[in-house]
């Protein structure tokens, strides 16, 4: 298992990034109720931004760690993290975090998110710790280049998923006074609802493509494209309830906070899928390969 | 969408034994709303990427309920050097309308490998097949796994079900002309314990027999099935007693004499037709640029940062330029 050591540091730089980011947000925080409102005055920027650039870069060890694990392991083994959990987790690992450490770099107002998005991600952290690392056989159903489709447009629904998860997280406790005060430095709950349904909306496009995808791929490897097996059935439940939550807050003008819950609901279940699906059966999709 | 989130809970891993009405009625209802909602809902139909989007879902629940009417699924074992007949489906359903040419598919059985892995893992199968070719000869193709043999619009997937198949004849002594079949054996490697099977002649009684087989199986490291390469004993019990046949040899028995032509395989595929696939494709891909045509429009004229005040008066100040400058057209012209 020479992977491992790079899954272990990889991990590492995730944790580190976490704890900076929660640091950076506590000194903010201080800072804008000694100083408010006027940060800018407060002198503090300078400082905020390295911290900024120090999560950034943290992020961006982890995600360049993690790539120099899969790549080492796919090279052991001989093919890609598509079979079994322990491989499946190191890749969500990694596409969630390259995809919010774009979306970090290049969205300065989600850079507050992270308190919420990386205790997320480190859910997935544990969990393949905990994990035997075992080595998968790649079935021969898989040589296929709609699993690759499939599997990206999937990684990017779920990642979207993550990010308007950790703006309605935001949302959400800022209900409370002490993150109230946190996070008084960001735009008001409208512009973070706004933004979150927007990554939603990107959401809903993948996972309509992570479905298509999927069904070229079942219909070239199975001879079925559509078969209700468990994450199929599952995959359509979670597009159905993010179609109804757009239509929800599009149609009935649903209060922010309502919203927020929607979002989060849907990301539980879009985990639930990914994750839960192996404990039902010890294959992504049951009985196929 | 919550009656066919819940035929969808329900038919949860188990579409065979659940109602397809639980999924039709919901679609059914699901299709009337889309229908009503385009046609009177403005925020729909007067929003390009949005209506696609709408007559996408519309498109893909009316091709999916053409799909079922006119579907067919089958299962069929064919022994290397025979052809494919409609008579050898086996599990057959299909849908009412269903009307396609499979009495014109026609394919010819050749050999097939299949790899496996160290400890038995399963990997690539190549069958090949031969099919009419336009000068009246035949054309070999390769098969296997994701690449299905499609012909006339039905796709034919090797399974991983397959194994051997002893030609046997059985010349009777009433005079009768001689009978000669082929006896599939259960699945290879998966039932590698127990090759046994039976055959009835006419005017005969039921023979039962035993295969050994030599293919050079083996668990601890990779292997390749192929018929080509392997040996089969035939053992019949004649009266009580064992006896054993190789390829060519014959034995007596009660009303007649059983001789084992040869040792040949079988494959077995997944038969699957659907019309619709290809309709089905297109309108699903549409459907997702219409969503997509919808959400770049929203990103370029709503940029974020701008809470809805802002925007309201951002579209204004637009609209209003917009006048202006064709009034001042207006005027030039």
């Amino acid at each position: 298992m020479t992977e491992l050591p790079w899954l272990y540091a990889g991990l590492l730089a995730y944790a580190l990034a976490t704890v900076v980011a929660m640091v950076g947000i506590g000194r903010l925080s201080s800072a804008v109720a000694a100083t408010a409102p006027s940060l800018a005055a407060a002198g503090i920027s300078e400082s905020q931004r390295n911290n900024e650039r120090l999560v950034l870069a943290l992020m961006t060890a982890g995600v360049v760690l993690l790539v120099v694990t899969l790549a080492d392991r796919w090279v052991r083994i001989g093919h890609g993290p598509f079979v079994n959990l322990f491989e499946l987790l190191i890749s969500q690992l990694f596409s969630l975090g390259l995809v919010y450490t774009i979306a970090y770099w290049r969205i300065p107002v989600l850079r507050t998110t992270a308190v919420v998005v990386l205790p997320l991600m480190w859910v997935l952290g544990v969990w393949v710790l905990a994990l035997e690392p075992s080595d998968s056989v790649f079935p021969p159903t898989y040589h296929n280049p709609w699993l690759w489709a499939h599997v990206g447009f999937g990684k990017f629904f779920l990642a979207f998923s993550l990010i308007g998860t950790g703006l309605a997280g935001v949302i959400l406790l800022r209900g409370r006074p002490f993150f109230r005060r946190l996070f008084s430095h960001l735009p008001n709950d409208v512009i973070l609802d706004k933004l979150a349904w927007r990554f939603m909306l990107l959401a809903l496009v993948f996972d309509s493509l992570m479905l298509i995808a999927g069904a070229v791929w079942a219909q070239d490897a199975w001879g079925r494209y559509w078969a209700w097996d468990a994450l199929e059935t599952s995959s359509f439940l979670n597009w159905l309830l993010l179609g109804a939550a757009i239509h929800a807050r599009t149609t009935y003008k649903v209060p922010i906070r309502l919203g927020a819950i929607l979002i989060i609901s849907v990301f539980v279940f879009a985990f639930v899928t990914y994750f839960g699906t192996p404990f039902y059966s010890e294959a992504a999709h049951k009985g196929v390969i | 969408m919550l009656l066919l989130a819940i035929g969808a809970a329900l038919s949860y891993d188990n579409p065979a034994d659940t109602s397809i009405w639980v999924l039709v009625v919901p679609m059914l209802l699901l299709a009337v709303n889309l229908i009503a909602a385009i046609i009177s809902n403005p925020r729909i139909n007067r929003r390009g990427g949005l209506l696609v989007f709408h007559l996408g879902l519309l498109g893909i629940v009316l091709l999916a309920a053409i799909g079922r009417l006119s579907h067919m699924e089958g299962r069929v074992e064919i022994v290397t050097g025979s052809e494919f007949t409609r008579e050898s489906l086996s599990d057959v359903r299909s849908g009412p309308l269903h009307n396609g040419a499979l009495d014109q598919v026609r394919f010819v059985q050749g050999p097939f490998t299949v790899e496996y892995r160290a400890r038995m893992m399963r990997g690539l199968t190549h069958s090949y097949v031969a099919i009419p070719d336009s000068e009246g000869g035949w054309r070999e193709l390769v098969v296997g796994d994701d690449r299905p043999l499609l012909l006339e619009g039905y796709r034919f997937y090797t399974t991983f079900n397959k194994g051997f198949a002893p030609i046997l004849s059985w010349i009777a002594d009433d005079g009768r002309p001689v009978e000669t079949g082929a006896v599939h054996m259960p699945s290879y490697p998966l039932f590698d314990f127990k090759q046994s099977n039976s055959w009835t002649p006419q005017g005969g009684e039921e023979i039962k027999f035993w295969l050994q087989l030599e293919t050079g199986l083996t668990d601890k490291e990779a292997w390749v099935l192929d018929g080509r390469n392997a040996t089969g004993t035939l053992v019949v019990n004649v009266a009580g007693e064992r006896t054993e046949l190789l390829p060519g040899q014959s034995v007596e028995m009660p009303g007649g004499t059983l001789r084992y032509e040869q040792l040949s395989t079988w494959m077995g595929y997944k038969l699957f037709y659907d019309p619709t696939l290809q309709w089905m494709f297109l309108t699903a891909f549409m459907t997702v640029v219409g969503l997509g045509v919808h959400f770049w429009r929203k990103l370029t004229t709503e940029p974020l940062g701008l809470d809805d005040k802002q925007q309201a008066k951002r579209r204004k100040i637009a609209q209003d330029s917009t006048a202006v400058s064709r009034a001042k057209t207006v005027q030039e012209s």
